[in-house]
């Protein structure tokens, strides 16, 4: 636009390019939050408004989401798959939500702040490859935005939980056994192989 | 007889000695090759202890930068082409000329769906002040045409996935998060990009200002500064 399509605005320009380079200066942006966000505040980037980890406890992977206030996941949405190889990881076990009622689709179950779920696992790698999973998850904030279905492939820890540490005391005393055993066999064929043959001694 | 029978046993005595042996590295090395690494790289890290015990509202305020903060804006509207509902490419040509309300949205995004009611309002509204609304779904093509008929949207339609978050990125929505709605004047010039569900006191607003803008009454600055403060406003009031 030019000015001379208005007339005398010169001066108004110049004031109004000042505000809008002081504005663009504070660095902070106009467009926009939803309508319902009374407070200056941005929405979140996805992976601030819901952060996963996933630990293995036992036999049962654990996979936890902090959801940040304002926001929720959809339960229906939640979802957890195998990623490393000859690994069989079953289906999620959900806790009960909140109910969020819409319009469109009806009464749905969504989670607020932070949810944990679990799901069993069966590995048959013999612990050849670290333990890889993918979870698959969608939600939304309460002031009006949705995020497109977050997929995350992930690295399960191990918790250090007085379960975790019981099971290993177990495997680890089959396993002193069979390797004990295992020697003695080793002993014990030895001298059967030996009966009757005698071994040269050098003389003195 | 003796010495096969001591052989076997010796040959049984290693296979076990050997799965034992194999027992023992599985128990052990996977703790040890997964520690430290919770996501694949360049994304968020795993919440640590501490953040399991921050509360969800510290997380939020800890968020470096907002998702609109990471939005930057063309100055003017870019072109694309990408299907109609028909299957046939579609561009925003035949609009040249009208201010647009371009709205990105999903149907699986319930802000979306709520919001349609007032585009389609708006459109009936302001097709005779030169305004148009567009609807660009993300999505697939069937789900959009039956979402579509269901409400009898009238404003045109065009979809896409892959292509859809292309046109997203032209607009700066980098990261994408639906909905969200631009508005251009009648010469190409984007003067707002809004994040969320539009309501009806933000979007009247929006117009007006687009309104004065093409009628010469303010300038693209000026028009700009009002819709901020103005949406401030708004969201003042609503607190």
């Amino acid at each position: 636009m030019s000015t001379s399509r208005l007339p005398g605005a010169r001066a108004a320009l110049f004031l109004v390019t000042l505000l809008g380079v002081a504005s663009v200066a504070g660095a902070r942006p106009w467009w926009l939050r939803g309508a319902a966000a009374g407070q200056d505040q941005d929405f979140l980037p996805p992976d601030a408004a819901f952060r996963v980890a996933a630990h293995i406890d036992g036999n049962r992977i654990l996979i936890r989401w902090i959801i940040a206030d304002g926001y929720y996941l959809y339960r229906d949405k939640m979802q957890v798959a195998a990623e490393s190889p000859d690994l069989v990881v079953y289906p999620l076990s959900l806790p009960p939500g909140a109910r969020l009622t819409d319009r469109f689709f009806g009464p749905r179950i969504v989670y607020f702040r932070a949810v944990e779920a679990t799901a069993g696992y069966l590995r048959s790698d013999f612990g050849a490859h670290p333990l890889q999973i993918k979870v698959t998850y969608q939600g939304c904030a309460q002031a009006g935005l949705c995020y497109p279905p977050i997929v995350k492939v992930i690295f399960p820890d191990e918790l250090a939980s007085a379960a975790t540490a019981q099971t290993s005391n177990l495997y680890s005393a089959w396993e002193l056994v069979a390797i004990f055993g295992g020697g003695a066999a080793f002993f014990l064929a030895g001298l059967v192989l030996r009966k009757g043959r005698r071994l040269p001694v050098p003389g003195p | 007889m003796n010495r096969k029978l001591a052989l076997v046993a010796a040959v049984a005595a290693a296979v076990a000695a050997g799965w034992a042996g194999q027992r023992l590295h599985s128990a052990y090395a996977p703790r040890t090759a997964g520690r430290g690494v919770a996501v694949p790289a360049g994304e968020a890290s795993a919440p640590t202890a501490a953040d399991v015990r921050a509360s969800a509202a510290d997380l939020a305020a800890n968020a470096r930068e907002g998702l609109g903060s990471a939005i930057k804006i063309p100055e003017r509207l870019p072109q694309f082409t990408l299907n109609g509902l028909d299957g046939k490419p579609a561009s925003l040509e035949p609009l040249h000329g009208r201010s647009l309300i371009i709205n990105f949205w999903a149907t699986w995004c319930a802000p979306c769906r709520q919001e349609i009611p007032l585009l389609q309002e708006v459109d009936a509204t302001w097709r005779a002040r030169n305004f148009s609304v567009v609807g660009i779904a993300v999505d697939h093509r069937a789900d959009v045409a039956r979402f579509a008929a269901r409400l009898k949207i009238a404003y045109p339609l065009m979809s896409g996935e892959q292509d859809a978050l292309d046109v997203a990125a032209a607009f700066g929505v980098v990261d994408p998060a639906f909905p969200f709605t631009v508005f251009t004047d009648d010469r190409g010039r984007v003067v707002a990009l809004y994040l969320g569900e539009l309501r009806e006191p933000q979007i009247r607003l929006i117009l007006a200002v687009v309104q004065d803008l093409n009628a010469d009454k303010i300038l693209l600055p000026a028009a700009q500064l009002k819709i901020k403060h103005g949406l401030q406003a708004i969201a003042a009031n609503n607190a």
